[in-house]
């Protein structure tokens, strides 16, 4: 396997835009071409070697056994990712916005926190977030009706508003806390949050299952009660205890259903 | 009394188009005497009162911020020069403001963004940005502001008070005036207002629903539930006592004509566009018994302009960014807040506006610490942070050019007087940045 390592050397206040590193540009190039590869920051280009500390172990025949190890501080770095499909990258600290958009394939790990936008318009792989994610995680671009459609985020901590915005399909998985609007526009896809949703969620979903094992602030009255299960098999899984299936958001003729745990 | 004997005039000039809100007002007269406006006929007070002062505070000649501290008087080359050194030199530009110029500046600001690089924004970030992302998201069911004033029967305010931020609107086109449908004027409409707060225009509507602040989701969910033949489950929804909804809807679905303008009260609460998102829905589902369509109450009177204008030229309403030599839009990332919060701005330009006034206090702090540049027409809490003024005119009276209505009617804005001698309007201004940034990028 090929391991890229890359330091930044100094803290950036502009933000660099990181959609050219991906395992799939880099697993077949030597020191000199990786140390060349351009970044922008802001309007102008940099040399990935202006900003960064790089080292490289093993080869690769493919981008799928491409490594990438993120280190330093990691805050003012976005798209991280963006459209990638093969292979691995690890970050290792807070990141910024867009990590993982429109990813379609390996798997991302952040050891920190991530901005808004983690796995927009995802299409497929892992998106694994330890600490806590902004707004629009696994959302559409602004203006879409197509979201998330396919591949898995899951996140360690908490997350911001409108989780999942106008997704299709795909599995998201919040071990903290949701803020209002989870799911908004869904229409199909699996989320399962383990915290409490603030409000709202599910709004104006059409198809798709939502479970929430902590409270819920308020539902929606386009939510109608269903039934009460106990242990309910739900996306090939049991889930252990009560739970009440609301069907909505009728606004919508919607379908979606709502699991909420009592 | 005669007009007259109350101000002493000797030219008259009728139809302009008034500069101050997103109305427009194209009936204004100005009364003048030696070249100088001294009186204005049919406009508001705002309107009104933002010409009369004009000369107070007025920006009369160029400025630029010395070693002391203090704002010096400089010829337009040097400050021009000055900008231009300082804008080649960033490296993540932000040019602001727009609401209050021409859509002939609004071009050459787009040109000179693109030239170098910028992110161009307006004040729709930090107004109804919320309801364009809504717009492009489920549509946008648009009337004109004559349509209302000729065929619509109920008038609905929800989250704005335009009694106070647009005088004119309830008399020139929704709620008073004689339309063609609506012979009687106020006797044939009915004004309803949905506020959490008792307005000026919930004072003088037939009814105000009041509902709990940041829960418009909540209320307009369900309203949209009644519609779709749902019951509601909850006693109170938003605070609103459900048989107040279901009365509501009724008035909804027999109206003949029905009209709805909603403001910063849906736009700047918990779940922001989402809140416009589902009350375009709630208005396409009128749809299915009757004719409804609504408009947001737009604030500057060509703060609509620059979306128009931008939309066309970019693709993208607001907050485009061209730093990679195409435009690129991303709410969150590319719009003026967010931008200044994350402190990545090393270059700032207002263009007819002050975002002193407008801004929170955490992102003027990082202006303060940034080259900021003013092109404006008055002094203001923007100038006492400005590194460069450059004196502006005013469109609509010292210069000509073309703004937008709310309901995106484009108007001519004619000339009424001349410019104060050392002033320049803003097309000018930019123009003369243009040619100084081609100059650097022809010599690089």
């Amino acid at each position: 396997m090929k391991i890229i390592n890359l330091k930044l050397k100094e803290s950036v206040k502009v933000a660099l835009e990181f959609d050219n590193v991906l395992p799939e540009l880099l697993y077949d190039k030597n020191i000199q071409q990786i140390n060349d590869i351009i970044i922008y920051q802001g309007n102008k280009e940099r040399f990935l070697s202006e900003l960064f500390e790089i080292k490289i172990s093993g080869d690769a025949e493919n981008p799928d056994d491409c490594k990438i190890v993120l280190d330093g501080d990691l805050h003012r770095i976005k798209y991280i990712g963006n459209n990638m499909a093969h292979g691995t990258i690890i970050a290792n600290g807070d990141v910024d916005l867009h990590v993982a958009a429109m990813m379609s394939g390996g798997h991302i790990i952040v050891n920190g926190d991530a901005e808004s936008y983690a796995g927009r318009e995802m299409t497929g792989g892992l998106l694994e977030i330890k600490g806590n994610v902004k707004e629009y995680c696994g959302s559409s671009y602004i203006g879409e009706w197509r979201g998330m459609n396919g591949g898995t985020i899951i996140i360690g901590g908490s997350c911001g508003k409108q989780l999942a915005d106008c997704m299709l399909s795909g599995n998201i998985y919040i071990k903290g806390d949701c803020d209002i609007l989870a799911g908004i526009h869904m229409s199909g896809g699996y989320i399962e949050i383990e915290g409490n949703v603030t409000s709202w969620p599910g709004g104006q979903m059409k198809k798709g299952v939502i479970v929430i094992k902590g409270n819920v602030g308020e539902v929606l009255q386009g939510f109608d009660y269903q039934e009460s299960i106990c242990h309910p098999l739900i996306n090939g899984k049991y889930h252990i205890g009560q739970y009440d299936l609301y069907i909505g958001d009728s606004t919508t003729r919607g379908k979606g259903q709502l699991w909420i745990k009592r | 009394m005669t007009e007259s004997e109350m101000i002493e005039y000797d030219e008259i000039v009728r139809n302009c188009c008034c500069s101050y809100c997103g109305n427009n007002c194209d009936d204004i007269t100005y009364l003048l005497k030696d070249k100088k406006i001294v009186g204005v006929r049919h406009a508001c007070r705002l309107g009104a009162s933002k010409i009369i002062n004009d000369t107070d505070q007025r920006l009369l000649n160029p400025m630029i911020r010395n070693e002391e501290g203090i704002l010096e008087e400089t010829t337009w080359d040097i400050a021009l020069d000055k900008v231009t050194q300082l804008l080649s030199a960033s490296m993540r530009p932000l040019f602001y403001g727009w609401g209050e110029t021409s859509v002939e500046a609004i071009k050459k600001g787009i040109v000179l963004a693109q030239q170098t690089g910028a992110v161009m924004d307006n004040q729709s970030t930090i107004c109804h940005g919320a309801s364009i992302q809504a717009f492009q998201n489920v549509g946008h069911p648009v009337m004109t502001l004559g349509e209302v004033k000729n065929r619509s029967d109920v008038i609905i305010y929800i989250g704005t008070n335009p009694m106070d931020d647009h005088p004119r609107h309830l008399t020139r086109y929704t709620t008073f005036p004689e339309g063609f449908f609506r012979q009687n004027g106020r006797e044939d409409r009915l004004l309803i207002t949905l506020d959490p707060k008792y307005t000026n225009t919930a004072k003088i509507s037939d009814k105000w629903i009041q509902f709990n602040m940041n829960e418009d989701y909540s209320l307009f969910n369900a309203i949209r539930t009644i519609l779709n033949g749902g019951k509601l489950k909850s006693d109170k929804i938003a605070g609103v006592d459900k048989e107040e909804l279901y009365d509501l809807v009724d008035i909804m679905k027999n109206a003949e004509c029905g009209s709805l303008f909603f403001g910063l009260g849906l736009t700047q609460t918990l779940a922001k566009q989402r809140n416009v998102d589902v009350l375009i829905q709630l208005i396409e589902d009128l749809n299915k018994y009757t004719k409804w369509s609504m408009l947001p109450m737009r604030g500057f009177f060509n703060v609509n302009g620059f979306n128009i204008a931008m939309t066309t030229e970019t693709g993208y309403p607001y907050g485009v960014d061209f730093a990679r030599g195409y435009p690129r839009y991303m709410v969150g990332e590319t719009t003026t807040i967010d931008l200044l919060n994350r402190r990545e701005p090393d270059f700032f330009m207002a263009v007819a506006a002050d975002p002193v006034i407008q801004f929170p206090g955490y992102s003027i702090k990082h202006l303060t610490q940034i080259p900021v540049i003013q092109v404006d027409t008055h002094w203001g809490p923007y100038t006492e942070i400005a590194d460069i003024v450059l004196p502006s005119t005013r469109v609509g009276v010292e210069t000509e050019g073309t703004g937008y209505r709310m309901d995106g009617i484009p108007l001519f804005m004619k000339k009424v007087i001349d410019k104060p001698e050392n002033c320049h309007s803003d097309e000018w201004i930019l123009h003369q940045l243009n040619e100084r940034i081609k100059k650097i990028n022809g010599d690089t």
